[in-house]
C-alpha cells in the first residue's frame, strides 16, 4: 500500500531526484522532470574532489504562470552531499482567475548527508498569487541548508509589494516529529497593505542551518550578525522623545538590513537567520559571505559574484 | 478538596477538565446565575493587569523597533501595535482557540510542542515560555478551586517534554474560568494590546492618557482581526509580519534595554 501511494505521488510529481553514493562520490542516480519544470545536473558544477552533486531547477520562460503546480521530490542518500539552486530569480506572473502558482518540494536527507537548497529569490509580479511548501525529513545527524527568500516585485521599475498573495511554508521533521515549522503569509488586506507593513524594505530572507557539520558556520553567522546589528541599534536621543520641541526628520536613518539569528531544536542543533533588507544585492552579499564556508562540502561557493 | 467544598457554588463538576460545557447545562437556573456571578470575578481577575504574570517585562519588539528608528512617533506606534495584533491573531489565536476547545492534558501537550517548533524566533519563544509558566503558576495559586489546574501543574512541573507556552495555557485557563471560545480569543488580543501599549508608555513614546485613547481606537482594528483569525485550526497558524519577526529577534543585540524581550 505504501509503495503504491509513493508511486502515485511520484506520478503526480513534476520532478524527482535521487542522489546516491557511487564509487565514493555523490551521484545523481535519478533525475526526472516534466513541464513546467526542468532539472539539470551538470557533472562539473563543483570541484570534483568535494564529491557533491549539483542540481539546477529551471522553469520554462523563467517563471511560473498562474495555475502552474510544480512539485518535486529529492532524496539525498546516507553520506551524500547535494546542492540545489536556480540560475535566476523565480518570477511569478500575474494570477488569472485568482489561480495560485504553486511550488511544492519534499526532501529526504539521509544520515550524515548534506542538502543545500540555495535558490535565487522568488519575485512575485503585480497581482500574482504564490504558494510554496517545502518539507524536509531529517535524521539527528543530517545536515541541511535552506535559503528561502522573496522580493517586493520588480521594485526597480516601481512595482513594490503589489502582488496579491504570498505564502511560504517550511517544515523540518526530525524522525516525523516537528522540529521547525515556519509559515509566512503576506496578503493585501483592506486596512493594511503589504507595502504599509514592509515600509522601505524590499527583500525578506530566511536562512536555516541544521546539523553537526554546520556548527561553525552557525556560530560565525550568529557572532557577525550580532556585531552588525549592535551598532545599528541605539536608544533615541533625548531630542526624539515626546516632549521634544524641535521637529525630527520623518524617517531618521533606518538600518538598510535588519537581521537576527535564533537557535532552534531542544538541543539547539539548528539555527535560523531572518533578514529584511532594502536591496536584493545586499542580501546576495550577505549570503555569499556567510555561506562561503560551505565550499569544502559543495566544491563551489554558493551565490558567486557574477 | 476541602477548599472546593468551601466555595459558594457547586464546584464539583464544573472544575473537571473533561466536559465543562455539558455540566453547565445541567445546572439549575438559579445556580447557573450565581455561578455566573462568581465566575465573573475570576474572569476579570484573569485579565487584570495586576495579575503578576510578567507581561510587562515584554515589549513585543517595540523597544527594538524604536532603537532601529522604525517607530518614532505615535502614528508609527499605532501601525506597530496593529501589526503586532495581526501577527498575534494569525499565529497564536489558533493555539488559544484549540486549547480552549479541548482542555485536556494530551491536547495541551501536543499544542505546546507544536508551538515550540513554530516560535522560531528565540526572543519571542522565551517570552512565550516565561509568560506561560508564570500564568500557570499564578492561576494555580489563585484559582485553588480548579482542581485540574493543580493537577496540570503537578504533572508537568519540571517536565522536559513541555515548554509552557503562553497561548495554549491562556486558552486552557480561560476555558476553566468559564470564558466561551470567542471571548477567550478576544481576551488574548486584549492582553497583548494592553502589554504593548503599556510598554510604549514606559518607553516614553506616548503619554498615559494618549495611550488610553490609542487603546480605545485600536480596539476596532483588534476586533476586525479577531473576526478574521478566530476559530482556526493550528495547521492554519502563520506569521504575517516578517519585518516584525526580524526586528523582535534583534532585541538581544541592544546594548542598553529596558525590557526582557
Amino acid at each position: 500500500m505504501e509503495a503504491e501511494a509513493a508511486m502515485a505521488a511520484a506520478a503526480a510529481a513534476t520532478g524527482a531526484v535521487r542522489v546516491e553514493k557511487v564509487r565514493g562520490r555523490s551521484a545523481v542516480t535519478r533525475c526526472f522532470a516534466k513541464y513546467p519544470l526542468k532539472l539539470i545536473a551538470p557533472s562539473k558544477a563543483g570541484r570534483a574532489s568535494s564529491g557533491a552533486a549539483w542540481l539546477y531547477a529551471i522553469t520554462y520562460g523563467g517563471g511560473i504562470v498562474s495555475g502552474d503546480i510544480i512539485s518535486c521530490t529529492v532524496a539525498v542518500g546516507d553520506g551524500c552531499a547535494a546542492a540545489m539552486t536556480t540560475q535566476a530569480s523565480t518570477k511569478v506572473y500575474k494570477a488569472v482567475d485568482s489561480k495560485c502558482s504553486e511550488q511544492v518540494l519534499e526532501a529526504r536527507v539521509g544520515e550524515d548527508a548534506l542538502f543545500a537548497l540555495i535558490p535565487d529569490p522568488v519575485t512575485c509580479f503585480s497581482m500574482a498569487r504564490y504558494h510554496q511548501k517545502q518539507v524536509f525529513h531529517v535524521f539527528p545527524n543530517s545536515n541541511l541548508v535552506v535559503v528561502d527568500w522573496f522580493t517586493s516585485g520588480r521594485y526597480e521599475s516601481g512595482e513594490k509589494w503589489n502582488f496579491s498573495f504570498y505564502k511560504s511554508i517550511n517544515h523540518i521533521l526530525l524522525e516525523d516529529q516537528p522540529l521547525f515549522i515556519d509559515s509566512v503569509l503576506l496578503e493585501q488586506s483592506s486596512n493594511f497593505s503589504i507595502a504599509d507593513r514592509m515600509q522601505e524594505y524590499n527583500v525578506v530572507a530566511m536562512v536555516i542551518l541544521l546539523g553537526p557539520k554546520l556548527k561553525h558556520i552557525q556560530d560565525q553567522m550568529q557572532d557577525e550578525v550580532k556585531k552588525m546589528m549592535s551598532v545599528q541599534l541605539r536608544p533615541p536621543t533625548s531630542a526624539g522623545g515626546r516632549y521634544s520641541t524641535r521637529s525630527q526628520p520623518l524617517h531618521p536613518q533606518r538600518p538598510p538590513i535588519i537581521a537576527s539569528c535564533s537557535p532552534f531544536g531542544r538541543m539547539g542543533t539548528g539555527m535560523v537567520a531572518r533578514i529584511t533588507a532594502v536591496s536584493t544585492e545586499s542580501v546576495y552579499s550577505f549570503l555569499r559571505h556567510h555561506l562561503a564556508a560551505l565550499e569544502p562540502f559543495l566544491g563551489a561557493c554558493p551565490y558567486p559574484a557574477s | 478538596m476541602e477548599r472546593v467544598m468551601e466555595c459558594d457554588y457547586p464546584a464539583s463538576k464544573k472544575n473537571k477538565v473533561v466536559h465543562p460545557m455539558d455540566c453547565e447545562m445541567k445546572e439549575e437556573p438559579t445556580n447557573a446565575a450565581s455561578m455566573n456571578q462568581h465566575s465573573l470575578w475570576s474572569q476579570w481577575q484573569l485579565l487584570d493587569s495586576i495579575l503578576p504574570t510578567g507581561g510587562f517585562a515584554h515589549s513585543y519588539g517595540l523597544e527594538a523597533a524604536m532603537q532601529s528608528r522604525m517607530v518614532n512617533n505615535p502614528e508609527e506606534l499605532r501601525s506597530f501595535v496593529v501589526q503586532v495584533l495581526e501577527n498575534t491573531g494569525s499565529l497564536l489565536l489558533p493555539f488559544v482557540c484549540c486549547a480552549n476547545k479541548s482542555p485536556d492534558a494530551a491536547t495541551w501537550v501536543k499544542l505546546d510542542q507544536l508551538l515550540e517548533a513554530m516560535l522560531t524566533n528565540e526572543v519571542s519563544r522565551k517570552a512565550s515560555m516565561s509568560q506561560g509558566s508564570a500564568l500557570l503558576r499564578v492561576a494555580a495559586s489563585v484559582f485553588t478551586e480548579i482542581q485540574s489546574l493543580q493537577d496540570l501543574r503537578q504533572t508537568f512541573l519540571g517536565s522536559k517534554i513541555v515548554s509552557f507556552h503562553h497561548a495554549p495555557i491562556f486558552g486552557l485557563i480561560c476555558g476553566l474560568v468559564g470564558f466561551d471560545s470567542e471571548t477567550t480569543q478576544r481576551a488574548y488580543m486584549f492582553v497583548t494590546m494592553r502589554d504593548v501599549i503599556s510598554a510604549a508608555t514606559r518607553l516614553n513614546l506616548i503619554g498615559p492618557l494618549a495611550a488610553s485613547v490609542l487603546q480605545h481606537q485600536v480596539a476596532e482594528d483588534a476586533e476586525r482581526m479577531v473576526q478574521k483569525w478566530k476559530d482556526r485550526g493550528v495547521e492554519e497558524a502563520t506569521q504575517t509580519s516578517p519585518l516584525l519577526d526580524a526586528l523582535q529577534g534583534c532585541h538581544a543585540y541592544m546594548f542598553s534595554r529596558l525590557f526582557c524581550t
